[in-house]
């Protein structure tokens, strides 16, 4: 019989799930979150079963994790997502000893060593160094956030911007534009300011290579430059970044059938319904 | 539900009226024609103002309450618990108080002294100067400074506050403080006899009796705790939280929650304060000057450097935490403290660094004081754990 | 590799020409324990107003006095990668930015063994010993120094104990001068004696009781100077004073201060002679009420002046009284005369505030300032990280329109909740702003402020005309 895993991250804006095999991942999927906190993470489950071609009864262990992982009724455990990013990626790059990871409304940084978290930093209550950022300051300007990206990537100078906070970001990108400055070196600062933040928080753990970048963040070519400046050499990047925290639930729940002989016997009985609603 | 003398609880159940209603029974004596004087932090002695005949209730803050009146006059750039006490004094919380205390303890709790005074207007309020460093001239000074206290709430007592009163009520709270150490001594075991977020339920309501009555309700809990039924605690990794005022069990219930527990502590409502004796001295007033000035363990306090390395020094300054650490047989820590709190702040990295030296794996938390922040804290903690498996 | 573009930073303009002259002494103060540290003399951290001054002086020690340097970072806009270096090293952004840009300071140059490139001015030099301050005034005056322990562990520290009592109006001052005093003065010995340790040389007495008395003809001189600027126009004002605070704060007990503030004094004298005031038209007088100057926006006092307002009075670093009020008892004793100057002056309004219901004495000193100098408006600073400095001054505000009278306020920094209350007492605004932190500051938000103030004051003048 074929033991499958599933892994499902639920983020603030995206439910990413991944399903695999005892060797490798046969069906993921990524949708959104809901407005009501994770109402449709099972909706995402469901996609991601059709996709592999089983049921959910054959999944033998689900791992939820992600900011809406607790009250998920149809996961056998829920972990952090700072254990499963640690586990995706040590299972992608053997050689990575930091991670970090650039969501929409938070970012985090990770030590490993010999694929095991040894320490991490979280940063979740200010805007600056996450996806809300570029954003905001997207919104403003009237680009998309890829744009803007391709527009830091391309751009050969960039003018710093001094403000680290959002609010005053925007205002000082605004001065400085009604004063002149170019668009693309303004974006370019944008970026940089990001990448300084996200240095910032990382810095506090020393943070060895290889270093890998996650999460949407990863996904923007512009930043991913400015970080590899900030840390000297270049950042590595996963070919599916936002997968990575499912990925490590479902290696998570293959090491846990693993080592425990009697996982079937002892785990709870779980039906796919939905998620209640997290207070 | 009033916690009163009417009530007919004791032990845990006490406890839990006490914790949930603080300072009812406090309203209580009141209404009987007792004085009651209220102060905030650790570094006030209860043994003069129970010596001139009032009950000293402490000050507690309480994160599901926001602060609201307390922005009027106390800016958000002061210490949460601080601003929480406030606020809910404004609040009239503690308005069936005569007096206030307050000592010269950090900046958050010295500087606005003049706006808790002139904003609540108390009958009697007084600062105690207490002096940063803590040896030799700086003693003197400080029994010189307690000694005007005295002076000063005597006359505000119309009663002369004499030694044999003080030495009555250093005899008692040194009870109190024994068997605060007794009922930690359940936690050594594994799994412990009692949750952490018990003890601080257990801690906090203790403080809001009179110490007599505290006394017992110590009593009470101990006795209930070693003979109750075995409880539901299972042995999981071993914590020990770390930081200022810790008054509201939330914080702990989270720690817990997340598949741990909490077996000890050195925080302001814990080790540091309810703990340490005053030593009997011919001159009642040396032994408090020394208890107070230096056996409560807090950053706010400037001791000298001892030894010439830095890891001497760490030693000299977070030992006892250490020797708690042994004793508990603690797996990790997790250092809790306020944000805006300049005492704690700068001493972070050294604490980390003699955790450290100790292999002892640590996490380092700074948050408002306020439960709606306790879900963005479960990944930090729950990592942590996982961390340490 | 994407390259920096860089905007030059302009000079900013004062009134006199002494606080021009400054900058020469804060480099000054920053290159010499530099200077001493290659010849081999004595040097030290220190702390301003921790009544050490005439003895680091009288012992030839060269004082690297961090608080001014961290002022320095901040005025270039170079304390960012100080501030994120100590972050690193777990020291929360909440905390005193000076320390933070001291810490971050000294963990760069100690990880490297060599001051960071592009030091401001050459850096902060590593001292011999630190002069903690534990007293009344604040946390980070014993902690700061304690946490830099850790980056030099072979440096040691003396803790300064200086206490002085808090206002009660209920306590006269004099029944506890006594033991006040005498514990000062006992921690000066131990300072004194500490110091003969470290430099390996004796204290000259006689050399200390000069200083001593260098100092108090130096208040008095700093007094008579600043009394001048009552004159309407006034011929200087708050943006002049945060330079020459220099010599009165890190120059305390040299000749070279003293000196400073005959030139100063003269030069005002000419200009009261003249009529010349430090805007084009003197419309309003303000006063600085409080709360520590935002370091690198200073060029907001040009500003003000660009719309007729002044700041003949500060209460920020005027920190003098003169000798014939402060009535010190008689002796020949120099670490006497110190505790009892420094008691005398940290207790002077307290019989004042004590005669009128509901004041405290800052408040006297607002009330004080504001009749003798004229005074229209109000501005004060709440930065974001000092909490000694700041709280408490909403409070101040509100209750001395009660015990007084209302009057316009601005202030800068606090945030949202403070501007909603003091709306409804007297007209102000506020945002956030710390002293070296540029991050949290907007300049055009901040001019938006002032001219809205200004708009409010000229409403207040003409309504009252």
């Amino acid at each position: 019989m074929t033991n499958y895993y599933a892994g499902l991250d639920i983020g603030s804006t995206m439910t990413k799930a991944v399903i695999m095999d005892d060797s490798e991942i046969i069906a993921s999927f990524i949708g959104s979150t809901g407005a009501q906190h994770r109402k449709l993470a099972n909706r995402v489950m469901e996609q991601t079963l059709e996709k592999a071609g089983i049921s959910f009864e054959d999944i033998t262990c689900v791992i939820a994790t992600g900011y809406g992982r607790i009250n998920v009724p149809f996961a056998d455990k829920q972990k952090t997502e700072i254990l499963c990013h640690a586990r995706g990626v040590a299972s992608l790059f053997p050689t990575a000893r930091s991670i970090i990871d650039i969501g929409g409304q938070d970012s985090k940084a990770i030590k490993l060593k010999n694929g095991r978290v040894i320490d991490f930093v979280m940063n979740d209550k200010c805007a600056a160094g996450t996806g809300r950022f570029l954003e905001v300051i997207a919104d403003s300007l009237g680009l998309g956030v890829e744009e803007m990206g391709q527009m830091a990537f391309d751009s050969k100078t960039f003018v710093k911007i001094s403000n680290i906070c959002t609010v005053f970001a925007e205002q000082e990108v605004s001065d400085k534009l009604s004063n002149g400055v170019p668009v693309d070196e303004l974006v370019a600062g944008i970026h940089e300011s990001m990448a300084t933040s996200v240095h910032r928080i990382a810095k506090r753990l020393v943070l060895d290579k290889d270093i890998v970048i996650t999460g949407g963040g990863a996904k923007n070519k512009g930043l991913v430059k400015m970080l590899s400046q900030k840390f000297d050499h270049p950042v590595l990047v996963p070919q599916n970044p936002l997968i990575t925290g499912a990925m490590g639930a479902a290696l998570y729940g293959k090491d846990l059938v693993a080592k425990q002989d009697d996982f079937l016997k002892n785990r709870k009985e779980r039906k796919l319904k939905n998620v209640t609603f997290f207070e | 539900m009033v916690a009163t003398t009417g009530s007919k609880l004791k032990g845990l159940a006490r406890v839990e009226e006490c914790y949930n209603d603080y300072g009812g029974r406090a309203r209580e004596l009141k209404s009987d024609g007792k004085g009651i004087i209220s102060f905030l932090c650790a570094y006030v002695p209860t043994e003069i103002i129970a010596g001139a005949g009032f009950f000293p209730l402490r000050l507690r803050g309480n994160v599901h309450e926001p602060v609201t009146k307390g922005d009027r006059f106390l800016e958000p750039i002061a210490c949460p618990f601080v601003r929480s006490c406030y606020d809910l004094s404004l609040k009239g919380k503690y308005d069936f108080c005569d007096g206030l205390i307050i000592p010269h303890a950090c900046d958050s709790i010295t500087t606005p002294y003049h706006v808790w005074k002139y904003t609540l207007e108390p009958k009697y309020s007084h600062f105690v100067n207490v002096p940063r460093k803590t040896t030799g001239p700086s003693l003197d000074f400080f029994k010189a400074e307690l000694n005007s206290f005295r002076k000063s709430l005597a006359e505000f007592a119309k009663t002369e506050i004499n030694d044999e009163n003080l030495i009555k009520y250093i005899k008692l709270y040194n009870e109190n403080r024994t068997k605060v150490k007794q009922l930690y001594e359940l936690r050594k075991s594994d799994p412990p006899l009692v949750s952490g977020s018990d003890m601080v339920k257990i801690l906090s309501a203790s403080m809001s009796l009179p110490v007599e009555e505290s006394n017992q309700l110590l009593d009470e809990s101990i006795a209930e705790i070693k003979t109750r039924e075995r409880s539901d605690i299972k042995s999981l990794p071993r914590l020990l939280i770390m930081g200022g005022t810790v008054d509201n069990h939330d914080i702990v219930t989270l720690i817990e929650d997340c598949g741990s527990n909490v077996v000890c502590d050195s925080t302001c409502v814990g080790t540091r304060d309810l703990i340490p004796r005053v030593e009997p001295t011919d001159d009642p007033m040396d032994g408090l000057a020394k208890r107070y000035l230096d056996k409560i363990n807090c950053p706010r306090t400037q001791r000298d450097k001892v030894g010439t390395t830095f890891q001497d020094d760490l030693e000299a300054r977070f030992g006892d935490v250490g020797k708690y650490a042994k004793e508990y047989k603690i797996d990790g820590v997790i250092m809790y403290t306020y944000r805006y709190c300049d005492p704690f702040g700068f001493e972070i990295s050294a604490r980390k660094a003699y955790l450290e030296s100790l292999d002892l794996p640590n996490l380092y938390i700074e948050d408002g004081y306020f439960a709606g922040t306790m879900g963005r804290l479960r990944t930090r903690i729950q990592a942590f754990l996982e961390m340490i498996e | 590799m994407p390259k920096e573009k860089i905007k030059k930073h302009k000079k900013r303009l004062t009134a006199t020409k002494s606080a021009a002259n400054v900058a020469s002494f804060v480099k000054h103060n920053i290159e010499a324990p530099i200077a001493a540290n290659k010849e081999g003399r004595p040097t030290c951290y220190s702390f301003i107003i921790s009544s050490y001054d005439e003895i680091i002086r009288a012992m030839d020690v060269t004082p690297a006095w961090t608080e001014s340097f961290a002022g320095i970072c901040a005025a270039k806009r170079d304390s960012a990668r100080f501030l994120e270096k100590a972050e690193e090293f777990n020291f929360s952004r909440s905390l005193c930015t000076y320390a933070l840009c001291g810490l971050g300071f000294d963990i760069m140059r100690e990880q490297t063994g060599e001051m960071p490139s592009n030091s401001p001015w050459g850096g902060q030099a590593r001292p011999d010993f630190m002069l903690s301050s534990a007293q009344n005034i604040c946390d980070p005056r014993g902690k700061w120094y304690q946490a830099a322990q850790e980056f030099m562990p072979d440096v040691p520290i003396y803790n300064t104990g200086l206490q002085w009592p808090v206002f009660e109006e209920d306590v006269n001052v004099k029944d506890v001068e006594e033991y006040y005093v005498k514990y000062h003065a006992e921690e000066l010995r131990g300072l004194v004696k500490f110091m003969e340790k470290q430099t390996g040389t004796k204290m000259d007495w006689d050399k200390l009781s000069e200083t001593v008395n260098l100092v108090e003809r130096t208040w008095d001189l700093i007094w008579d100077t600043y009394e001048l600027r009552r004159a309407v126009p006034t011929p200087m004002d708050t943006g002049d004073a945060m330079n020459t605070m220099v010599p009165m704060v890190f120059l305390s007990g040299t000749q070279r201060a003293y000196d400073f503030f005959l030139e100063l004094n003269k030069e005002l004298k000419e200009k009261i002679a003249n009529n010349e005031g430090v805007a084009e038209e003197e419309k309003y007088r303000l006063m600085w009420g409080g709360g520590l100057p935002s370091w690198f926006a200073l060029n907001d006092f040009n500003y003000f002046h660009s719309k007729g307002a002044v700041f003949p009075v500060e209460i920020t670093y005027r920190i003098i009284e003169p000798m014939n009020r402060l009535n010190i008892p008689d002796t020949n004793d120099p670490i006497e005369r110190i505790a009892w100057r420094h008691f005398r002056f940290n207790t002077f309004w307290y019989e004042r505030a004590r005669q009128r219901p509901g004041s405290v004495p800052a408040l006297e000193r607002l009330i004080q300032y504001i009749e003798d100098y004229k005074i229209d408006g109000i501005v004060m600073h709440l930065a974001f990280s000092c909490r000694t400095a700041h709280l408490g001054l909403t409070w101040q505000l509100s209750q001395l329109a009660k015990i007084y009278k209302p009057i316009p306020v601005l202030i800068t920094g606090g945030d949202k909740q403070t501007r909603k209350i003091l709306k409804k007492e007297v007209p102000s605004l506020i945002m956030e702003s710390d002293i070296v932190d540029i991050s949290s500051y907007s300049e055009v938000e901040t001019r938006a402020m002032i001219d809205a103030f200004i708009d409010t004051l000229a409403d207040v003048k003409s309504k009252k005309v």
